[in-house]
């Protein structure tokens, strides 16, 4: 087995088998209760990864039932992403009802703009679509389309994360730190699949160093996931030492009116 | 291939902002270890002065009307800046007041959550005020009158001495928050 197929087999495997760690660590600390839908996404994960393995190697090795297989699995995969993105969304506002309808409008508005981005781009593109093994017509257009979808929920999933961090980042909202590594690992995701989605559209390298270097980031952001799944949250504290002096007036006007009341 | 270095560019845009994000949150903990050195003064009998429409009719009525618009103007642009120091004001109790949340003691943690959703309040409004007073800016007559951004950032003040008062009851108001 050459270095190429044996670093192919580990950038496919590993990140799945670290999974399990996620998902052992989520039970553990409870967090499969406050994140469902990314408890059943990495389930998913682990098993679509395992159920390409058999068919990769029993069936028909990359051919087009592993295409189809492929396909479906992504579409589900990427459904399950959204409810993800939604799942912290809901998450994130609970803990802040004074601006939860801010954050609804912004969730709709962000979706909507990005989605008229997508289609925009996915106009626009040339229908480059990667060499295939077999010439076969529904195999070519599956890929074409699934690349094209691929794109598209690039663009939405990390235009709506990053929507999401300029949100809390503009309002000083403290992320809990799994919501947090969650949150950050799709949102590499989905940047880093919209990059590699947008060189694979019009620079000629070969589709493999593509589709290793999608294997790599997706193994970078499993291991973002397991280092804020496992990790425990840190203990925040604080104790003032001064007080502004140009508002200790004020205040004391205020805890006066307060006592009187 | 223009349109492939713009989308490249974008995504390593992106890339970058969320590796910033992971490296630091936007106040970092220093701030909360001396909050004071990050709190702006905020002198709301002013900005009260500046946003009120009676004033501003006053003016109106009795200035000429080219000096009324460069007098305007310059109002509307102190009242940019008292509004950006009482949101960062809130942005600073925000994180304090994030943490009191925690608390074991059920009445501190309800001041603390109470300081919170005001100062998510006043930030927000902040948000919406500033866009409205550029624009009297350009357009000096268009009546403006942010007046809720006082009122808002009286009541989180009110909230911060309840909770300094909870958190510190024998320590009094100046060892509070």
């Amino acid at each position: 087995m050459s270095a190429s197929v044996m670093l192919f087999y580990y950038l496919w495997i590993a990140p799945h088998v670290l999974e399990g760690i996620v998902l052992y660590a989520m039970v553990r600390r409870g967090l499969h209760r406050q994140f469902p839908m990314f408890f059943l996404y990495i389930s998913f994960e682990i098993a679509q990864c395992f159920c390409l393995l058999a068919v990769s190697q029993y069936v028909s090795y990359f051919g087009q039932v592993y295409i189809q297989v492929y396909a479906v699995g992504l579409a589900v995969s990427t459904s399950i992403r959204f409810a993800v993105i939604y799942e912290l969304f809901c998450h994130f506002f609970r803990r802040y009802p004074a601006i939860s309808g801010a954050g609804k409008l912004l969730f709709r508005g962000a979706s909507l703009a990005l989605l008229l981005i997508a289609l925009g781009l996915a106009v626009s593109a040339p229908g480059n679509t990667p060499a295939a093994p077999l010439n076969d017509a529904t195999y070519v257009a599956l890929r074409t389309t699934t690349f094209a979808a691929d794109r598209a929920v690039s663009i939405l999933q990390g235009g709506l994360l990053i929507s999401l961090f300029l949100f809390s980042r503009y309002f000083v909202l403290s992320w809990r730190s799994p919501a947090f590594g969650i949150a950050l690992g799709m949102g590499t995701f989905a940047i880093a699949e919209f990059a590699t989605t947008a060189l694979r559209l019009y620079v000629p390298i070969s589709n493999k160093v593509f589709d290793r270097s999608a294997m790599g980031i997706y193994h970078l952001c499993v291991l973002i996931w397991i280092l804020y799944v496992v990790r425990p949250e840190p203990e925040f504290r604080f104790e003032l030492k001064s007080l502004p002096t140009y508002d200790l007036e004020i205040w004391n006007q205020e805890l006066e009116r307060l006592l009187q009341q | 291939m223009i349109i492939t270095l713009i989308l490249v560019s974008v995504a390593l845009l992106a890339l970058g902002f969320l590796i910033r994000l992971a490296k630091g949150r936007a106040l970092p903990a220093q701030v909360l270890e001396n909050p004071t050195e990050h709190m702006r003064a905020v002198d709301l009998e002013a900005f009260r002065n500046l946003v009120d429409p009676e004033e501003e009719e006053f003016l109106r009525t009795n200035l000429p009307s080219s000096e009324f618009r460069r007098i305007q103007r310059e109002r509307l642009r102190a009242a940019v800046e008292y509004v950006s120091c009482a949101a960062q004001n809130a942005a600073v109790l925000l994180r304090l007041a994030d943490a009191g949340r925690r608390s074991p003691d059920p009445a501190t943690a309800e001041a603390a959550e109470k300081l919170v959703q005001n100062a998510l309040r006043l930030r927000l409004y902040a948000l919406q005020a500033i866009p409205k007073l550029y624009l009297g800016m350009v357009l000096p007559g268009a009546r403006i009158s942010p007046v809720g951004i006082a009122d808002r950032y009286e009541q989180m003040t009110r909230l911060v001495v309840l909770l300094g008062c909870l958190q510190y009851p024998t320590r009094g108001v100046s060892a509070a928050l």
